[in-house]
Order: C-alpha cells, then structure tokens, then sequence
C-alpha cells in the first residue's frame, strides 16, 4: 500500500469513548492507487479534502495512517 | 423436493406473486436458497396451489410508548407498556398471542440484559409461545416485523405480536457512541476511529461533493421534522427550530452538526400483524400490508462502489414497490430512516420520489413538508420525535398506521391511504421497505 487519492474525508469532533483524549481527528476513506477502498486516518495535523493525493505513513493498532503528498 | 421445483418454475412463468412468495417460503423451509425476484400476475397457479397462497396480512393493533430520556423507566417497562397498549388497541388478550417477535439493537450493552425476547415477554404473561430477538443494528424491529409477516402470510402463525425497544440514556454520550459504532466493521472503520456520526459525515461530504448538495438543504430536513415533531405528543423533542439555528449547531463530525444526529432515546413501540381475514376480531381499521422486502449488503461503508447511494435500499423498495404492484408516485406519505440528516436526503432519493442527487433540493424547496406533495416523517422522525434505535422499525409502522387511520391529531395529512416506511440498519446493511396501504 503506497497511497491514493481521499475518496471522503470528515473530522471527528464527538469521539467514541476509546479515542476521546485524540479528538478531533480526520477520519478518511482513500481510494488506493492499485484500486479499492480502505478507512484510515490522517497521520499528522495536515487536513485534507476529496481528491487529495495521500501517502501511507505507518500502521498502528492495524489502522492505516496516511500523509499529504 | 422435484415436485417443488416444477411448481417454482411454473410459478415464475405464469402465476400470482402471492404463490410465488409462499413456495419461496415453502422452499426456504426445506433449507434452499430462493431468489425472490422473478414473478408475474395471473391467476391460474392460486387456484393450483391454493394451500401455498400468501395470506393478505396486516396490521391490527398499534401501541407505543412516549420517546424521551426517560430516566425512571427501565427496559422491560417500556416494553411492556408498549406491548400492553398494543393489545388493548387491537382487543386481543395475550393468550391470543401465537410467537413474540423483539427487535433490539444492544439491550446487554446498553442495560446488560441477554435473552431479552423471553424476558419481555414473561413480563406480559406471555409464555409457551415462540418468543425470539432481532438484532439488525437501527433496523432491529424492521427485520422483527419482517419475519412476523412472512410467518403469518406464510401460514405459520395467526397473530404475532412485534415489539422493538431500546433503553440507551442510562449510558455517557462517549459510551453510547461506543456501543452505536457496534453496528460498524469492528475490525476496520471502528478501529480507525469511525462513529456513525463519522460515517454519515463522509456520506454527506461525498453527496455534496458529487451532487452540490449544501449544508441548508442539510438543515432543512432537521427544520422541518422538528416543526413536525412538536405537532407529535410522544416525540422525544417538541422544539421548533430556525434554519440559523440548524445551521450554527456544535459540530460533531464536520459537515454535521447535533442538529443533524438524530436523538438517543429511551422507548418502545408494537404492533399486532395478523391475517386480514381475522383482522375484524381485532379491529374495525385494519392496515394492509401491500408489500415488504428486507435486505443486507456488506457492513463497512469503504466496501461500497457509491456511498452517496444505499444499494440494499433500492433493491428492498424495488421489491416491495412490485409486490404491492405500486410506483414510488402512488405513495402518499413516508416514514423514512432520518438517522443523520443526509441519510433522509438519500432514502428519498433511493426510494424513487426524487431523481438521484435532487434529495436536497426536494427537502429546500418544501415539497416534503406537512402540507408539501408528499410528507415525509410527518411523526418529527428520528431528528425530533427520536431515535430508540431498537424501537424505530415498529415505531415508523405505528406513526403509518396512526395517519392512515387518521389518528395523527394536529400533525394529520389529508392523504394518507397508501404509507411507506424505510428503516436502515448500520450504514446500509440492512434495509427493510414497507408499504402499507387502507383496505
């Protein structure tokens, strides 16, 4: 997986109770470059809107985070 | 299992929807996989198969608590005072109950209590009968009224009393935000951090990228189901609300705001389905089931090719439009899943009252207000009147029932013979379509 383009973006003020001390954070669904969709996040405090291109950054806890590019 | 086939294959060449419905059931009985999909009308194969014949079903008793935070009232409270108003309305005493079927998203989440369709039930002194729970996500008491149906259209059961309830305000806002984004991919977009706030959120942000839909057609539909909901005594919310108000709401997951998430609520609602030739020993107003269709579809949102579209939507209105021979111009009113603002946007869209995109501009321009050409959520819906999310399948086919038999008080429409209820489970995994209409 190297990255893709936002296919939909929304940031997350109101968190469920687990991710409560991270909010708000950009959740996304990116269309991948070698095609289909996954959900993930926005790595840093970059924000980003549909058709952005982004690249994956790291995985943690088996979510996809993901950098402008 | 020969003799089965041969009848299906000339059910489907040449035969009456309601035999091809009930060999479907027959069929699925004897453990095969069917498609409903194919039928015609005639005649001929009835009066062949007279035992395999549908059974005209409907809806004779209706009952329903107040929605609201209901801090004093526990889960089997409001169920049973749902189940009680629904006998009484429909002149049928308990024994008189064939199975009980619950709809419940997260009762032992929410309050810690499994087996909760016997548990209600024992509470009615109903025992000895089938007593079974529906779990479909917001689509719980759908699905539960589904299945109760097919089970009297198919011969199975007389009367068979549907309840949905959902007691969720005893939890923290994070918490049930937690246990809502169960109805999720546990392994996937809730991982990530996904609520259904979120995904509605992405929705509605892709609808406006696609469509050019704006954050007023968004307020709109909450406008107009809270001027609703004020009309409706049990609504959870009886507020009226400006467009400016709508429009500078606390974001919750951008572009929504609170005045776009529907309410959590505590409350119950049921109905008595059974067949419409017992439905006089019930009641003198009985609503005719035209057509019903369940559907499922993948559960996370990335998985869909268009999320600005419920696939399991469109295909559970297509089959209930062509089991009760209608066209989305024959409905006169609708009850529809308004979970999140944009998700009434789509369902009027998917249901085939507006071209796809043009769900927004419908809401602005009014025509789906009280006195528009076709109401929609006339009850304030899940916005205003509130959304226990257990409960809301039953509770649309109450508020159907109310108007079609012009009970609806201050919030009655002038048409309101043939009723349509959408109600979506997760971010469209389950759909369940249901047209009711006045015999």
């Amino acid at each position: 997986m190297s990255g893709g383009t936002i296919y939909t973006e929304t940031l997350v003020h109101s968190a469920p109770e687990q991710f409560v001390n991270e909010a708000p954070y950009q959740l996304i669904i990116v269309t991948l470059d070698g095609g289909g969709k996954i959900t993930g996040r926005m790595a840093s405090n970059d924000r980003v809107v549909i058709g952005d291109h982004v690249a994956f950054d790291h995985d943690r806890n088996g979510t996809p985070y993901f950098r402008k590019s | 299992m020969n003799v089965i086939k041969r009848m299906v294959d000339e059910s489907l060449s040449d035969c009456n929807l309601e035999v091809v419905l009930g060999i479907g059931f027959l069929d699925f009985r004897l453990g095969r996989t069917w498609n409903f999909a194919h039928f015609s009308t005639a005649k001929f194969a009835k009066e062949r198969y007279p035992d395999l014949c549908m059974r005209s079903v409907v809806v004779a008793g209706i009952g329903k608590t107040a929605f609201g935070a209901l801090a004093d009232r526990d889960l089997r409270s409001l169920a049973v005072e749902a189940g009680e108003k629904c006998l009484e309305n429909a002149h049928a005493k308990n024994s008189q109950v064939e199975a009980f079927y619950l709809g419940n998203f997260a009762g032992p989440s929410f309050v810690g209590q499994n087996h909760l369709a016997p548990y209600v039930a024992g509470a009615m002194g109903i025992t000895g009968v089938p007593a079974t729970r529906f779990e479909a996500a917001c689509a719980s008491s759908g699905a539960a009224f589904y299945h109760a149906v097919m089970a009297v259209a198919a011969g199975i059961h007389d009367a068979v009393l549907v309840l949905g309830v959902e007691k969720m305000t005893s939890q923290t806002t994070p918490k049930v935000a937690e246990i809502l984004a169960g109805a999720g991919d546990s392994t996937g977009e809730v991982r990530a951090g996904a609520t259904f706030p979120a995904l509605f959120a992405m929705i509605a942000r892709r609808h406006m990228y696609q469509y050019g839909t704006t954050r007023e057609m968004l307020a709109a539909v909450a406008v107009k189901n809270h001027a609703n909901g004020a009309k409706n005594p049990q609504a959870h919310m009886r507020k009226v609300i400006t467009m400016e108000q709508a429009l500078n709401g606390k974001p919750i997951a951008d572009p929504l705001t609170v005045y776009d998430c529907s309410l959590v609520s505590d409350g119950a609602a049921a109905v008595l389905v059974t067949t419409a030739e017992r439905a006089e020993e019930f009641t003198n107003k009985p609503i005719r089931v035209l057509g019903i269709s369940q559907i499922s579809d993948y559960v996370a949102l990335e998985t869909k090719e268009d999320i600005t579209r419920f696939d399991a939507v469109r295909t559970a209105a297509r089959k209930a439009y062509a089991m009760a021979g209608l066209e989305p111009q024959h409905i006169d009113f609708a009850e529809v899943h308004d979970c999140f603002t944009i998700a009434e946007i789509i369902a009027t869209e998917d249901l085939g009252f507006v071209e796809k995109g043009m769900g927004g501009r419908y809401v602005l321009d009014g025509k789906t207000a009280l006195n528009g050409k076709r109401p929609i959520n006339t009850s304030g819906g899940l916005k205003a009147k509130g959304h226990p999310v257990g409960a809301t399948g039953v509770g649309q086919i109450c508020d159907l029932v109310m108007q079609m038999r012009g009970e609806a008080g201050e919030r009655q429409v002038d048409r309101a013979r043939t009723g349509l209820a959408q109600n979506l489970g997760g971010s469209g995994a389950t759909a369940v379509v249901t047209i009711l209409g006045v015999q």
